[in-house]
């Protein structure tokens, strides 16, 4: 058995058939080959595959294929379509705020959520917005200092 | 004159990582490719009486089922006790016993299900306290007749490494101590928690017998032999490709993923197999660091000098001994501190326990023992009454000291990170009442750490008619920014721009022989490697140069790609110099090696050379805290941390380094904490084991010392794992300064905090 979603993924609509028992980051990852999007636990945990669903940072393992039907669904590959890299992901660069790169994918869209949302957050607001994503090479510190930058604050 | 060492260049792999165009070994998918799964021990100690694979065998996408009988092979680092698949028995929570490869996950998940296992308890020591006893039950009963190393080990017993060191006379010198110092120090197990999780993908050519694996490693030539090992064939007849590194810190040296994919593989009939474990696996099943317990007895003069130091150390390497024995022997050693001690004693023993394998941590030992160490000093110094960093300073190493073995120590900056970091924290003034139950601390500790020595680097690098160079290494990009730093030795070496640099994977068949990338160890050996092959490509070059515009070599000089006369005059670049020769083509290689093995700098005692570290890593964290007497939990509010990197390659990911070790040591410090019943792990999820997060972050003030090292290339030595060991007694040192109190067991939980703090109380009701 199959169900068809109709999904815009990084800007474009995307209609697939898929088993519907599978979740959002298997779909994107094994049918799409968005594989930029990271499993790191499979069950919630971890954070490495969040994904935009709607504007809003989901782990996308938790999420059913079927939940994302008729939603916009953006992922780390939709960040900079162009060969362009976002503001975030500049500052990223800059600062060097990331070390083995798994996680990155997920604090990248958390933060580039997050400034979509509030240009101008407190740290607090950047902490407890990537709060939930874990970086076991402890890149938090050029994390945060890359967001900061990219909010025109660190200049 | 360098044009890119030193300085703070964006990392190569930068745009990979920010887009999501990286590939690790999660992502790696071939034509055909089955999927793995396994079936573990559900004991801590069992004998298997009947494997059923019957069900499996017949199961909707089953391509393979194997156990241990296929492969009744060993391996081990320094000792050959380890099979694939259990073969008879079982010795931990976890242990592979079977494994199956289907068209996919799910279905190799339900055949796996469908394996009846017929298993007879043993009695299980789980309690590495209790391993040495008569009674004991024993792990390993045939350890005597298992290959190993030279080392040695205590046949019948569960102890698989035994070693002792001794100088002086230890006993007369506590005698003749002002004040003797004896603790209790104890590590514990955590993980490595990389945040991609173990995964391979094996293929297998029935025809020439070859494996070929897609692996997630950090070192590629020791696991190609484990592999070898453990699959029963020469090490040529395994070839690893290595991906992107989603994180290792030491756990991804061993076959674990690899070791199911490759025999899945032998029976697929050329059909590749992944094999990705999930989170419960790899917290449960894959490697821990090694737990220790640390009986550490110090004696001191009245001024403050150390003069004799006894340390009996017991290891636990869980059911098997991976890399846990150079762990037992080279960790025990660090127990002295990077402190003159005239008279010394070490017994370090480590035991075989049903527990989870144990292995390399960053820090391969250090971080266990520097929590040993560094909270006695803070306890010495308190009873003498000296400040702790004074106390240090007049104990620590200096250039030209000499090291346990008589060699004399290079490039040792010890002093300036303990300065810089005292300086950095204001030592000496603290707001210790912010509210009535919150008190605020500042602490100190130090670590000292030799690399792996002798070892050596090899690399080629080849210039191509482009312009473009290639370094040719084996020395995987495991997150360190390791490719960036080589490439900007690279550049400088050869005179090109970095852009014009790459570092291809890692591909054993491809890229000459290399060390781990471990121990810290690959700025310095590959630098040097880097170093000599470049600069060889350069005099190429200059020659060609030379021999075109009719002028002499001698006075030319390449930089940035560009050729430059005795004037200093552009004379010609390199893209055009080599268009020049566009028709016959030109491409120019030179290979580089770097070994240790005969520096002159490792002279020591006749027979103790071993001992030697062609460098030191020195790091010193001073850490503020604040700990709520009424919930017990710690906040870190700042660390700053100075290592002695000999010369920052890259500032950069040096900071890197420091930031990520403090924030590990943190996490493993107060945060990590398995709860472990008869041998089992009870709490296998990342909801259960906390690791830190953002919000856990203090501020972190790295510093980067730099006492530059005669044999290194550029003067760099290494940085990767001493971040880490120093934060956890930092903070425990801070917690003493903050309310009294000293946790000597690892973790510092928040009901160990209240129930020391109780304690005090009770101890001196009119506080
Ligand atoms: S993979 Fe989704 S939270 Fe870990
Ligand atoms: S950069 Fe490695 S987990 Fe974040």
């Amino acid at each position: 058995m199959t169900i068809h979603l109709e999904s815009t993924i990084n800007g474009r609509s995307v209609g697939i058939n898929v088993d519907p028992t599978l979740t959002l980051l298997e779909v994107l990852r094994e049918n799409l080959f968005l594989i930029g999007t990271k499993e790191g636990c499979g069950v919630g945990e971890c954070g490495t595959c969040v994904v935009l669903l709607d504007g809003t940072p989901v782990t996308s393992c938790l999420v059913l294929a079927g939940d994302a039907d008729g939603r916009d669904v953006e992922t780390v590959e939709g960040l900079a379509p162009d060969g362009e890299l976002n503001e975030v992901q500049q500052a990223f660069v800059k600062s060097g705020a990331f070390q083995c790169g798994f996680c990155t994918p997920a604090m990248v869209l958390s933060a580039t959520a997050l400034l979509r949302r509030n240009s101008s957050p407190n740290e607090e607001e950047m902490k407890q917005a990537l709060g939930g994503i874990l970086c076991r090479c402890g890149a938090y510190p050029k994390i945060l200092e890359a967001i900061i930058a990219a909010t025109g604050e660190g200049a | 004159m360098t044009t890119y060492v030193g300085s703070r260049v964006p990392r190569v792999d930068s745009v990979d990582k920010v887009t999501g165009h990286a590939i690790y070994g999660v992502d790696v998918a071939l034509p055909g490719m089955l999927h793995g799964a396994v079936v573990r021990s559900p004991y801590p100690h069992a004998r298997i009486v009947a494997i059923d694979t019957s069900a499996a065998e017949k199961a909707p996408g089953v391509k393979a089922v194997v156990t241990g009988k296929d492969f009744p092979h060993l391996f081990g680092a320094a000792i050959k006790d380890q099979p694939f698949l259990a073969i008879d028995r079982v010795r931990y929570v976890g242990d592979p016993v079977v494994a199956v490869a289907a068209t996919s996950e799910r279905e190799a998940q339900y055949a796996r299900d469908l394996v009846r296992v017929e298993y007879e308890q043993l009695p299980a020591i789980t309690d590495m306290r209790l391993a040495l006893a008569d009674d004991a039950p024993l792990v390993h009963p045939d350890m005597h007749t298992y290959e190993r190393g030279g080392h040695e080990i205590i046949p019948h017993t569960n102890c698989n490494t035994l070693y002792r060191y001794q100088r002086g006379d230890v006993e007369a010198a506590f005698a003749e101590a002002d004040l003797v110092v004896e603790g209790e120090y104890s590590a514990h197990a955590v993980s490595h928690v990389a945040l991609e999780v173990h995964v391979a993908v094996a293929q297998y050519d029935q025809f020439s017998g070859d494996y070929t694996l897609w692996v997630t490693t950090d070192r590629p030539f020791f696991l190609r032999d484990d592999l070898a090992g453990g699959l029963g064939v020469d090490g040529s007849k395994v070839r690893l490709k290595v991906a992107q590194v989603g994180g290792s810190f030491g756990a991804k040296g061993v076959p674990i993923a690899e070791a199911i994919a490759a025999v899945l593989a032998r029976n697929t009939d050329g059909r590749p197999v992944k094999v990705e474990l999930t989170r419960e696996e790899c917290l449960i099943a894959s490697q821990l660091r090694v737990p220790a317990i640390m009986k550490l007895k110090t004696g001191v003069n009245k001024d403050g000098f150390m003069i004799a130091r006894s340390a009996d150390v017991l290891w636990d390497s869980g059911a098997y001994t991976a890399y846990t024995v150079g762990v037992a022997i080279r960790g025990s050693q660090t127990i002295v501190g990077p402190y003159r001690i005239p008279n010394l004693r070490i017994l370090s023993r480590q035991v075989y326990t049903n527990k989870a394998i144990t292995g390399s941590y960053r820090g391969y030992g250090t971080t266990q023992v520097t929590w040993a160490c560094e909270s006695q000093m803070d306890e010495i110094a308190r009873e003498l009454g000296i400040d702790p960093v004074e106390f240090r300073l007049q104990n620590g190493y200096e250039e030209g000291d000499s090291y346990l073995n008589g060699q004399i120590m290079h490039g040792v900056g010890l002093r300036e990170t303990i300065e810089t970091a005292r300086d950095e924290i204001g030592w000496g003034s603290v707001d210790r009442a912010p509210a009535p139950h919150l008190r605020r601390g500042k602490g100190i500790a130090t670590m000292i750490k030799p690399t792996m020595t002798p070892s050596s680097s090899n690399v080629v690098i080849n210039l191509g008619e482009d312009a473009r160079v290639q370094v040719v290494c084996a020395a995987p990009e495991i997150g360190s920014g390791q490719d960036t730093v080589l490439a900007q030795m690279a550049a400088d070496a050869v005179g090109v721009p970095l852009d014009d640099v790459s570092v291809p994977a890692t591909d054993t068949a491809l890229t000459p022989y290399n060390g781990p990338v471990a121990s810290s160890r690959t700025t310095y050996h590959m630098g040097n490697a880097i170093v000599s092959a470049g600069n060889e490509i350069k005099g190429k070059i200059l020659e060609l140069a030379g021999k075109t515009f009719g002028v002499d070599p001698d006075y030319l000089e390449m930089r940035d790609g560009e050729i430059f006369d005795g004037e200093g005059e552009l004379l010609v670049t390199l893209k055009n110099l080599l268009a020049r020769y566009h028709g016959e083509g030109l491409s120019l290689t030179a290979g580089g090696r770097y070994t240790s093995a005969q520096s002159q700098l490792l002279k020591a005692n006749p027979g103790e050379e071993w001992i030697s570290s062609i460098f030191w890593m020195l790091c010193t964290q001073a850490a503020e805290i604040e700990v709520d007497t009424e919930t017990g939990v710690i906040r870190v509010i700042k660390v700053a941390a100075s290592a002695d990197v000999g010369k920052a390659i890259n500032p950069l990911t040096c900071e890197q380094q420091i930031e990520g070790g403090v924030v590990m040591g943190l996490s493993n410090g107060i945060l990590e904490d398995f709860k472990i019943s008869n041998g089992r792990i009870e709490n296998g999820t990342l909801a259960d084991y906390k690791v830190a997060t953002i919000q856990d972050m203090p501020e972190i003030v790295p510093i980067l010392v730099e006492s530059v090292h005669n044999e290194a290339p550029f003067g760099a030595k290494g940085i990767g794992e001493p971040a880490a060991a120093a934060t956890p007694p930092a903070i425990a040192n801070a917690l003493f300064d903050a309310v009294g109190i000293r946790i000597t067991d690892l973790p510092i939980t928040p009901e160990k905090v209240l129930a020391a703090l109780s304690e005090k109380k009770e101890a001196e009701p009119g506080d």
